[in-house]
């Protein structure tokens, strides 16, 4: 199961661990997530995927260990890495007050693009997402699904060597979701994007990404590719199996607290 | 430089944001400049510097010539500076229990033998019940009573010239400036307050709130790109306001305008100064706040604490020494003597400049904790 990937690693956790007040969110985590590929971490409520990739961001300093992202370390490159990542949070981020332009803009600005070149990349952007007939509306005014577009785009604009999303599609229903995966495999194919997601949705897992990688208790489960972890279970097997087999996904194993589920129904109310 | 560049770019990326969402709020504006306003009308006639209206219970036992002469001294004290309305009581108990039931002030009392006993020389005495939960009324009818009780007699003994009496002549240095007008400066200072509240940091804690942070945070910008870029908007937005604040309460009040541009850049640097200090004391306490309620009472608090120690109503002078101590390191003290000073007094850079440079420091102490404090993780 553990291979060397065919090419360099665009993500590299290395031994990563992250403590709370004497919980181990995420316990000495190492993987790699090869250069241009769609990469799902998988795992139930609580089972560290979120802590990952906040670390992973920068938005967390972990407690040990360390990772590489797009070949800066998140401890003493912080700066470096938030350049080249673009970041969909599962929390909604695009300004309701603002128009889609308006939000496109201030990201061009905020990575440093300049002015010769920001109306193009805008424009592009809101091309590419689909998004070009609305971009003076209010984003208050948006659906959920060009919300969530939205903010890929915003995350794109400054053309990202590594996309992490996550949960990017908890809320929408499955004429928005089947959108935004077409979305995120044409990001990859155009622009050779490596996207590290992370998600719940075993079809979202079987449908976008090419390798995956189960967490749980904070400590990776298993990993490889959807069709040779299903192949291990069985020929009947789907990924759902997987998951349950891996992650134990039983009622006591649930360890999403108060404030995880509230955010999750919080932005999928707000994407109704 | 190409640094320089993208820093400038994304600090105006910062206060783009701030700029376009307030000017989106049409109500937030004009709260931000008519509460202030309102501020003035409400202070300036629930809180006078001078007591009116406050009711007297009298009741005259007496049918001699000096009874009658106190009440002309207090209804005319009535009619002139409106201290007191004269009430009319059937007799004593009636007088007192109304002021027990809070229908008067206090109840004056003239018994049957007044007029005698002052022609008698014999004390004569009047009986005042006073209200003395309410201290400032209690004093003002005292007083008032005490100048209409008085003046009879003086009638009845006349003052003499006597050589060795100093008599005082006041001799004003500046213009006369009324109650109203003297508030104009601290309403300006409210509307800077407000101001600070509602930008600013403010900004962030809404941010982190609704989970818009996490984006934010996750970009290249910079602790003091977020901090200074917020900082430059709600400067930009509320020294706006504070001017708009100032031209109006100089209009409505009738104070007049400065004479020359030295005054008018001076009060136009104190405002950017005040914003300044406030904005970044705001920053260095609700730099963390994860909740928009905890700016709410903050401010609640920060403005009592800073507001009436500061000179605005009533002089620092006057205040207990540990409350003057809270004075000398409040920066609204500074802001409030100082745009007195140059409103009322038409004051130069020289008569100014401590305070200046007291609001300039704290700004500087502040934004670096503001900058120190403010977390770049989650």
């Amino acid at each position: 199961m553990s291979q060397i990937p065919p090419h360099p690693a665009a993500v590299e956790a290395l031994t990563l661990t992250r403590c709370f007040d004497g919980l181990t969110a995420v316990d000495k985590l190492s993987f790699a997530v090869p250069a241009g590929t769609i990469f799902g971490l998988l795992g139930t409520n609580g089972a560290g995927k979120s802590t990952t990739i906040k670390m992973l961001t920068t938005l967390l300093p972990p407690t040990s260990g360390t990772a590489r992202v797009a070949g800066f370390d998140v401890i003493r490159q912080p700066q470096a890495v938030r350049r080249h990542i673009g970041y969909v949070a599962q929390m909604l981020s695009a300004d309701g007050e603002l128009t889609g332009y308006e939000n496109l803009l201030i990201s061009a600005k905020i990575y440093g693009i300049p002015r010769s070149q920001r109306g193009s990349r805008i424009a592009q952007a809101l091309e590419f997402m689909e998004l070009a007939s609305h971009a003076d509306k209010m984003v208050s005014q948006y659906s959920g699904g060009m919300i969530r577009r939205l903010e890929i785009a915003q995350a794109m604009l400054h053309r990202p060597e590594v996309l992490f999303l996550d949960e990017p599609t908890v809320g929408l229903d499955p004429a928005a979701k089947h959108a935004v995966w077409q979305h995120i495999r044409q990001l990859r194919k155009e622009m050779g994007t490596t996207v590290l997601m992370t998600t719940h949705d075993m079809e979202e897992a079987d449908q976008l990404c090419e390798r995956v990688a189960f967490m749980h208790g904070g400590k990776l489960a298993a990993q490889g590719f959807p069709s040779e972890l299903k192949a291990d279970l069985g020929p009947a097997a789907n990924l759902d199996d997987v998951f349950i087999h891996y992650t134990g996904a039983s009622v006591s194993a649930e360890r999403g607290d108060y404030r995880d589920v509230a955010r999750t129904r919080r932005t999928a109310q707000r994407l109704e | 430089m190409n640094g320089l560049r993208e820093t400038a770019l994304r600090l105006s990326a910062v206060v783009d944001r701030d700029w376009k969402k307030f000017r989106r709020n049409p109500v937030v504006i004009a709260m931000s400049v008519l509460m202030p306003i309102i501020y003035l009308m409400i202070l300036g006639n629930s809180f006078q510097g001078k007591l009116r209206g406050l009711p007297l219970a009298v009741v005259n036992q007496d049918s001699g010539p000096y009874s009658r002469s106190v009440l002309d001294n207090l209804r005319a004290i009535a009619a002139g500076p409106r201290t007191l309305v004269i009430r009319a009581a059937t007799d004593e108990a009636a007088a007192v229990a109304g002021v027990r039931n809070g229908i008067y002030k206090a109840a004056l009392v003239i018994p049957p033998d007044f007029s005698k006993k002052v022609v008698l020389k014999a004390g004569p005495e009047v009986g005042l019940f006073l209200d003395n939960t309410d201290g400032i009324s209690a004093q003002a009818l005292r007083g008032a009573v005490n100048g209409a009780v008085g003046a009879i007699a003086s009638d009845y003994v006349p003052i003499r010239e006597r050589a060795y009496e100093i008599h005082l002549r006041d001799n004003n240095l500046y213009r006369q400036v009324d109650y109203f007008q003297s508030l104009v400066p601290g309403v300006v200072i409210m509307s800077i307050f407000l101001g600070a509240m509602t930008t600013g940091v403010f900004n962030i804690v809404m941010d982190r709130f609704v989970g818009v942070e996490e984006a934010y945070l996750l970009t290249p910008l910079t602790k003091t790109d977020i901090v200074a870029g917020l900082i430059i908007s709600g400067l930009s937005i509320t020294t706006a306001v504070a001017v708009l604040v100032l031209a109006a309460g100089v209009a409505i009040t009738g104070i007049p305008l400065p004479g020359s541009v030295e005054q008018y850049a001076l009060m136009l640097l104190l405002i950017v100064l005040a914003t300044l200090s406030l904005l970044s004391l705001m920053f260095a306490i609700l730099g963390r706040a994860r909740h928009p309620r905890i700016v709410g009472v903050m401010s609640g608090f920060l403005n009592v604490i800073l507001f009436f120690p500061s000179g605005a109503m009533y002089p620092v002078a006057s205040l207990p020494g540990w409350l003057r101590g809270l004075a000398r390191i409040n920066p609204e003290a500074y802001a409030v003597s100082a745009l007195k000073a140059v409103l009322f007094k038409g004051a130069h850079l020289a008569t100014v400049w401590g305070d200046i440079a007291f609001l300039a420091a704290f700004t500087a102490v502040m934004m670096t904790a503001a900058i120190v404090l403010f977390k770049r993780t989650l």
